[in-house]
């Protein structure tokens, strides 16, 4: 059989020539023989090195003197990666009004239950080579993981990333009476401490999650972010005013025990459901009873990053209990075995709850702080009652719901 | 099994740090092939040279210009374990500036030639013996260049031949030898001194390294070292690595026909 010819034309190696080459070879079987024509003896002379570095054989050379030469290549026998072929091509993921979403990378059946622990970073669709070295992680479970919708919900934190340099007015905040500034201020400071709690929370497990699950890394990712830019927005808010305040020991103490849960569903249903949840009535709050413009939006926009991070621990414990059932009494047991910890702290502490006594009453006189302390009442009757919602949609019942909003932090987070 | 159980030694030239990647991973798949090995690093092949002779160890991997060396001094045929399949086809390669090839050796009179390390077989003594087979005494008739950086490790590193080719490329030279492997990797990696280079000579093709021992080592130990190296596959993810490090992709059994020309040429020297 006569070798496939290839003309290389004014191409040299280095010069693209070896682009051309490896396409050709690489379709072939080993032992088939490809003659490459060159008008130029330099490539001619240099081409069996390059065949030889790449796994091949130079088996005759026509050096014709002025040109053109022929040399002819033979194929290697050994594949350039050491994978398995690749699968045939297929049609694309479809794409909605010219958007690509990662919910439609692939159909909730092909997330993997299991995933090796030992994988690497083989991208969604990619084959891994072998000879990589072995990682350990150790959150290798779908089910131990995952939301329904956390696709979804890693788009909308895409979606609604904003820059608490710039989208806040910060003019605004400028110019408060003192007593209201230090109300605002230690509020802010009491915020800012417990989103670095948020932080550290996905943050800790975001690098023990298998690369084979990116969805739930984009979506830690995306928590971590969030927390990341709150814990900014809020210390900035804390610091425009130029008022110092407190970062609470019993705060500390309250996310200290945050951090020791291990287990990524317990996690999810302290922070995210109980955690993240009551928050949402206080930025609500603080939204509300925001003495300027800048604080206002600051609890505006982390509001609704926070939305999501509930979600996602509503949508997570609902399924996890749903696939497990006897997950309940292990979620339960990881609150009680928080609260235990907690047993020295009698309630939110008196520099916040003044705090936002103040920042309701907008004033110092009687009158007004009395309707104030009246909405901090009220606030935390919200809290409780909003908290048992959520945990009756995550799937508790009313009996466990109360127990589980019983055992929450006095620190809120 | 501790390594000093090992049946076999193989000394080695530590030209770079790699080579004890290389080395630590060869030796599992010895293991794994049921013969025992272990290996001891020489900073020369002089050394190793001597080690062989002295009986340090059992196998020296060496360089043509080693394994001549050996015989040489041995009086005798020396035993051939084993060659990279890039060593039983080498070749050295004369470059130019674009556009200012020679058509024959004889051009190359008068002009200033750059030569490796003068202990490499094919970045120096090579060249100076095919280019003298071919009509033209370098040595006398060409201003010789010569890089000897890596004395010692016989051309191992690339230093020396690195320095060829920007000699040339940046007109301190007219022509530069080099191993045909060295300018394919100064190829892959894209160093830029060779982008305006040709080549304009390729010497015809010898043998390079090969694992040498002594006559006197036992035939059935030989034969099963030789049976385990061949065994070596470049499909074999645990190796492959190693396999590219020490640029083989295949294992051959030597014979001494490639190193006649070296051996002639280092009589002569």
């Amino acid at each position: 059989m006569s070798p496939r010819r290839l003309e290389a034309g004014e191409l040299e190696l280095g010069g693209g020539l070896e682009v051309l080459l490896a396409a050709a070879l690489e379709g072939m079987p080993a032992g088939a023989r490809v003659e490459v024509i060159t008008p130029s003896r330099s490539t001619a002379l240099e081409l069996p090195s390059w065949a030889h570095a790449s796994g091949h054989q130079a088996v005759s050379e026509r050096a014709v003197p002025g040109g053109p030469y022929a040399v002819e290549l033979e194929r290697g026998p050994f594949a350039r990666v050491l994978a398995d072929p690749l699968p045939e091509k297929r049609p694309g993921p479809r794409l909605r009004d010219g958007e690509l979403h990662t919910a439609d990378l692939r159909s909730p059946a092909e997330v993997p239950a299991q995933a090796d622990p030992a994988a690497g970073f083989t991208p969604l669709g990619a084959l891994a080579e072998r000879g990589a070295p072995a990682f350990r992680w150790t959150l290798n479970e779908r089910d131990a993981l995952w939301a329904d919708d956390v696709s979804e919900l890693t788009e909308q934190a895409s979606a609604g990333q904003w820059d608490a340099s710039r989208d806040i007015p910060w003019e605004a905040a400028r110019g408060l009476p003192e007593f209201l500034e230090r109300a605002v201020s230690q509020v802010m400071t009491f915020i800012a401490q417990n989103e670095y709690g948020a932080l550290y929370v996905p943050a800790g497990f975001l690098a023990d999650v298998n690369p084979a699950y990116p969805e739930m890394l984009q979506w830690l990712s995306s928590h971590v972010h969030d927390e990341a830019r709150h814990v900014e927005v809020f210390t900035k808010r804390s610091l425009i005013g130029g008022q110092p305040s407190y970062a609470l020991a019993s705060t500390e103490l309250s996310l200290h025990t945050l951090l020791d849960e291990r287990d990524f569903s317990g996690a999810a249903l302290l922070l995210n459901v109980l955690g993240e949840g009551t928050f949402l009535d206080l930025l609500r709050f603080l939204e509300h009873y925001a003495p300027d413009a800048a604080t206002r939006a600051a609890a505006a926009l982390a509001h609704r990053d926070e939305v999501r991070h509930v979600h996602f621990g509503i949508s997570h414990v609902r399924r996890h209990i749903a696939t497990d059932p006897d997950q309940t009494a292990a979620l339960i047991g990881a609150a009680e075995r928080r609260a235990g910890k907690l047993t020295e702290m009698s309630g939110l502490s008196p520099l916040l709850t003044e705090g936002l006594t103040v920042m309701a009453a907008g004033s110092l006189q009687p009158a007004e702080l009395a309707r104030g302390a009246r909405e901090v009442r009220e606030l935390m009757q919200t809290m409780e009652d909003n908290r048992i919602k959520r945990l009756r949609a995550a799937g508790f019942d009313q009996r466990d719901a109360q127990h589980l909003s019983d055992l929450h932090t006095p620190n809120l987070m | 099994m501790s390594r000093t159980d090992a049946e076999v030694r193989v000394g080695a030239v530590a030209y770079h740090p790699r080579i004890v990647t290389i080395w630590e991973a060869f030796l599992e798949h010895f293991d794994r092939e049921g013969m025992p090995t272990d290996y001891i690093l020489y900073s020369n092949y002089e050394r190793l040279v001597e080690a062989v002779l002295a009986g340090e160890v059992e196998i020296g991997w060496n360089t043509n210009t080693a394994f001549v060396a050996l015989e040489q001094q041995l009086g005798a045929q020396a035993r051939i374990l084993g060659m990279r399949d890039i060593d039983a086809r080498f070749a050295t390669l004369i470059v130019t500036r674009r556009g200012e090839a020679f058509g024959e050796v004889g051009e190359l009179a008068g002009k200033r030639l750059a030569l490796g390390s003068g202990d490499s077989g094919h970045a120096a003594i090579l060249p100076l013996h095919y280019l003298d087979e071919q009509g033209l005494d370098a040595a006398s008739e060409c201003e010789l260049v010569r890089f000897d950086t890596d004395l010692g490790k016989h051309g191992d590193t690339g230093d020396s031949e690195l320095r060829v080719i920007r000699a040339v490329a940046e007109g301190a030279a007219d022509a530069g030898a080099l191993g045909e492997p060295t300018l394919a990797a100064f190829r892959a990696e894209r160093v830029p001194a060779v982008f305006d280079l040709e080549v304009a000579w390729r010497s015809p093709t010898y043998y390079h390294c090969n694992f040498t021992a002594l006559p006197s080592l036992d035939d059935a130990l030989a034969q099963r070292w030789e049976g385990a190296l061949m065994a070596m596959s470049y499909d074999d993810e645990r190796m492959r690595q190693a396999m590219d490090l020490e640029g083989v992709k295949r294992w051959l059994r030597g014979d001494r026909t490639g190193y006649r020309s070296l051996a002639a040429a280092m009589s002569e020297g």
